[in-house]
C-alpha cells in the first residue's frame, strides 16, 4: 500500500465524500478517499436471496450495533431515545437509505430571523439552488415539477408511481384541503445514464441491487474511479494529524486493510463521516494545540446533535393497499404544516410522509425502525390477516431544534475493532419537538379517516421511533462566529485552514426533510468554494 | 409454537409449528445472542409447570404461556421474535399475505405509473391553492 502524499484526502465515501470528490475532479489535484467499509458487489445485496427479509435483522441491519461488522463502530445510545443508524461501505448510508429526496426550503436557512429560534445559516437556499439542480442531474431524481411548496425547479425524471396507497391518501389530503405532492426521490422512474429503472422491489433499505436508487456507489463512484480518484477501502482513520507549529492538518493515521497502521500525508483534508462519525474523528484527534479535539476551540464539536424524531399513524382500509410494492419510503409528502404558525403552539413544523408498508416479517416484528413486535396468539392471526394487507400510514417527520445538551461525545470504555474510542450519544426530545409530533399525529388521523380508513391505529404513547436516527445533523455546525461554530460558511474549519467538513454535521438547523439532497448540494457548494478560493485557500 | 402463530385453517395458512419453524431456531445465531439458551429456558419453564404441555386444552396452554412470558420476559421475547423470523422468511408463506414468493430482485413488482391525466386531476386542488412556503 503506497502512501505517497496526495493533494486532497477525503475521509468517507458516502453521500458527501463522493459529491465533493466529483466537484474537485476538474482541479486535476490528486484525490484519495479512505473508506472504512468495503466496495459491495451486486451479489452482496440480499434482495436477490429467497430469505431476503432476514438480513434486515442481521448483516444488513441499519443499526451498526446489530450488524457488528468489522467496519462498523459501535454506538452507545443508552442515553438517547433515538438510535443513530448508518451503513459503512462505499456509498455510505446511501447504500441503505430510502432515497427520499426533498430539498430544504428557503425559510429553513433563516429560522433566527423568521422565527427567533436557533441560528441563520451562513448560506441560503438561493445560493444552494444550482447545486441542488446539479446533484439531481448527476443522481437521477424522479419527481413532479410545479410543487407549490418550493420555489420553481424541475426534477430530471417523471415521478415514480405513487400506487394505490398514495392515490388513496392523496384523496384524503384533497378532502381536507391540505398540501401534498408526489415525493421527490433519488430512484429512477426511467432508465437513466446507463442505469436501470426501479423494479418496485420495495426493499430499498437492503441496498438496491439494480442500481436504480441513487447510492453514490452507483452514481458518483463509477465516474470518480474512471477519472482516477483513488479509493482505498477497509481503511479506518484513527486521527487527523496536525503540524504543532503551523496548526495545519498534515494528513491522517489510519488502519489499513492489511491490518497495519499507516500514515497518509495530504495538503488538504476533507471529513465526510456525517453527524456522528465526523465529531467522533475530530474528538479522537487530540494534540497539544488541540487538547479538546481537532478544530474544537469553540467547544462546539459534537454539540447540537439533531435527528428527525418520527412517529407514525396507520389507517386500515377496506381493500388491500399493496404497500410492499414500490420504493419503500416514497410515495407522497405533505408539507401543509411545515412552516411556523404561532397558533399551533410550537415553532417550525413537520412533514407528513406516506411511505409504503413493508414485508410480513418486518411488520410482524414491529415495523421498520420501531422494533415492537405485534402480539402472538390469536391476536397475531387477526393482525396479519385483517390488518397487515389493508394498511396505509403516515409518518410525522418533525423538525428538531439544536440544543447543546444533545451531543456526541467519546465513550470512555467502548471501542471499535481497532481500539479507537466509540461515540456516545446523549439526546432527549425537546418540548417543541414533542408538541410538533402530537400535532402531526392528530392531523394524520384526520387525513386517514378522510381517505376512507375504517380504523386508525396509533401507538398512543409519547415515544418516538427508536431505530430511526438516519438523519444526524448539527454536530460541527457552520457559522460566521468562530466561538459558536466549527466551520465557516463554505465548510472550512475556523481553527485549521486546510481542514474542511462537508457532511450533515455542518447543518445549522435540521428542517423537516430527509437531509441527503441538502448534504450533497452543500458538498458541491463547498467544492465550488474551494475552487473559487484556490489562490487564497489557506489564508 | 403453534400457539405463537396459530393457523388460519379457513384461509389455508399453517401454524408455525406445523410448518417446521422449530428447525430455524437453533441456527438463528445472527439474530439473537444465544437462541438455544433462550429457547431452552422457555421450554424448561413450561416443563417445570406442566410436563405434558401437549395434552392441555388450548385455553390452558395459552394461560401457561402467558405466565411463562411474564416470568421469563427476555427469553420469551426472543422465542417470539425468532418464531416470526423463521415463519415469515419462508418464500412459501409470503404469498399468503399478498407478497411475492420470489426474491425481490431482479423481478420486483409491476406497478403502473399514474397517467399524466390522473396525476393532473389529483394535484389540481393542490396547485389551485397556490404557494405554501414562505418567501424570504
Amino acid at each position: 500500500m503506497k502512501n505517497e502524499p496526495v493533494d486532497v484526502l477525503i475521509v468517507g465515501a458516502g453521500a458527501s465524500g463522493a459529491a465533493i470528490a466529483w466537484s474537485l475532479l476538474e482541479t486535476r489535484m490528486r484525490i484519495l478517499c479512505l473508506e472504512q467499509g468495503p466496495h459491495l458487489a451486486d451479489k452482496d445485496f440480499p434482495s436477490r436471496d429467497d430469505d431476503y427479509e432476514l438480513s434486515r435483522f442481521g448483516k444488513f441491519s441499519c443499526d451498526p450495533n446489530v450488524r457488528g461488522l468489522k467496519q462498523d463502530y459501535p454506538i452507545n445510545a443508552d442515553d438517547s431515545c433515538i438510535m443513530p443508524v448508518n451503513f459503512n461501505a462505499v456509498g455510505g448510508s446511501t447504500i441503505n437509505f430510502l432515497g427520499h429526496w426533498p430539498r430544504m426550503k428557503p425559510s429553513d436557512f433563516k429560522t433566527k430571523t423568521l422565527d427567533g429560534v436557533a441560528d441563520d445559516w451562513p448560506v441560503d437556499y438561493a445560493t444552494l439552488s444550482p447545486f441542488y439542480d446539479m446533484n439531481d442531474q448527476t443522481t437521477g431524481v424522479s419527481g413532479l415539477a410545479g410543487n407549490p411548496a418550493y420555489p420553481k425547479y424541475s426534477p430530471p425524471l417523471p415521478p415514480i408511481p405513487i400506487g394505490k396507497l398514495g392515490q388513496t391518501l392523496a384523496k384524503g389530503f384533497n378532502e381536507m384541503g391540505w398540501h401534498w405532492w408526489p415525493s421527490d426521490v433519488s430512484i429512477l422512474s426511467e432508465d437513466y445514464d446507463g442505469r436501470q429503472k426501479c423494479v418496485n422491489a420495495g426493499t430499498c433499505d437492503l441496498g438496491c441491487a439494480a442500481g436504480a436508487k441513487g447510492g453514490t456507489n452507483f452514481t458518483y463512484w463509477p465516474m470518480l474511479e474512471n477519472a482516477g480518484v483513488e479509493l482505498r477501502t477497509e481503511c479506518r482513520v484513527r486521527e487527523i494529524t496536525v503540524d504543532q507549529d503551523t496548526g495545519m492538518a498534515t494528513g491522517v493515521i489510519y488502519h489499513g486493510s492489511d491490518g497495519q497502521v499507516h500514515e497518509q500525508k495530504a495538503e488538504l483534508v476533507i471529513v465526510a463521516c456525517n453527524g456522528v462519525g465526523t465529531p467522533r474523528l475530530l474528538l479522537n484527534s487530540k494534540s497539544k494545540i488541540f487538547p479538546d479535539g481537532l478544530a474544537n476551540r469553540s467547544g462546539m464539536v459534537g454539540k447540537n446533535l439533531m435527528f428527525h424524531p418520527l412517529t407514525g399513524v396507520t389507517g386500515v382500509f377496506d381493500e388491500p393497499m399493496k404497500g410492499h410494492e414500490g420504493p419503500m419510503a416514497c410515495s407522497i409528502l405533505s408539507q401543509e404544516f411545515y412552516e411556523t404558525d404561532a397558533t399551533r403552539g410550537f415553532v417550525r413544523g413537520y412533514g407528513l410522509h406516506s411511505g409504503r408498508s413493508t414485508t410480513p416479517m418486518t411488520y410482524a416484528l414491529g415495523g421498520f425502525g420501531i422494533d415492537n413486535p405485534i402480539p402472538w396468539g390469536d391476536e397475531h392471526r387477526d393482525v396479519m390477516d385483517n390488518v397487515y394487507p389493508y394498511i396505509a400510514g403516515l409518518t410525522v417527520v418533525a423538525e428538531d431544534l439544536p440544543e447543546e445538551h444533545n451531543c456526541v461525545t467519546l465513550d470512555p470504555n467502548l471501542t471499535d475493532s481497532d481500539g479507537i474510542s466509540a461515540p456516545k450519544i446523549t439526546y432527549r426530545l425537546g418540548e417543541n419537538s414533542r408538541k410538533i409530533l402530537k400535532h402531526g399525529e392528530e392531523r394524520a388521523k384526520e387525513i386517514l379517516l378522510a381517505a376512507g380508513a375504517n380504523k386508525v391505529l396509533s401507538k398512543g404513547d409519547d415515544a418516538v421511533w427508536w431505530r430511526a436516527g438516519w438523519h444526524q445533523m448539527g454536530t460541527c455546525r457552520m457559522g460566521d462566529d468562530p466561538s459558536r461554530s466549527v466551520v465557516n460558511g463554505w465548510g472550512r474549519s475556523h481553527d485549521v485552514k486546510n481542514l474542511f467538513i462537508v457532511d450533515g454535521s455542518i447543518f445549522v438547523t435540521a428542517g423537516a426533510v430527509n437531509p441527503t439532497s441538502t448534504i450533497q448540494a452543500l458538498a458541491l457548494y463547498v467544492g465550488d468554494s474551494i475552487k473559487t478560493n484556490i489562490e487564497t485557500l489557506f489564508d | 409454537m403453534d400457539e405463537l402463530i396459530p393457523a388460519n385453517e379457513k384461509a389455508g395458512v399453517p401454524a408455525a409449528g406445523a410448518l417446521g419453524v422449530a428447525d430455524f431456531l437453533p441456527a438463528a445465531t445472527p439474530y439473537a445472542i444465544d437462541p438455544v439458551q433462550s429457547i431452552t429456558e422457555v421450554l424448561k419453564a413450561v416443563d417445570d409447570k406442566i410436563p405434558d404441555f401437549a395434552k392441555l386444552v388450548r385455553t390452558d396452554k395459552i394461560a401457561l404461556l402467558k405466565d411463562v412470558e411474564t416470568r421469563h420476559v427476555v427469553d420469551f421475547a426472543t422465542l417470539v421474535r425468532l418464531t416470526y423470523m423463521g415463519y415469515y422468511s419462508r418464500s412459501d408463506v409470503r404469498p399468503m399475505f399478498g407478497v411475492g414468493a420470489h426474491p425481490v430482485q431482479p423481478k420486483g413488482y409491476d406497478v403502473a405509473r399514474e397517467s399524466n391525466e390522473l396525476m393532473d386531476s389529483l394535484t389540481a386542488p393542490v396547485r389551485a391553492r397556490g404557494q405554501v412556503f414562505r418567501d424570504v
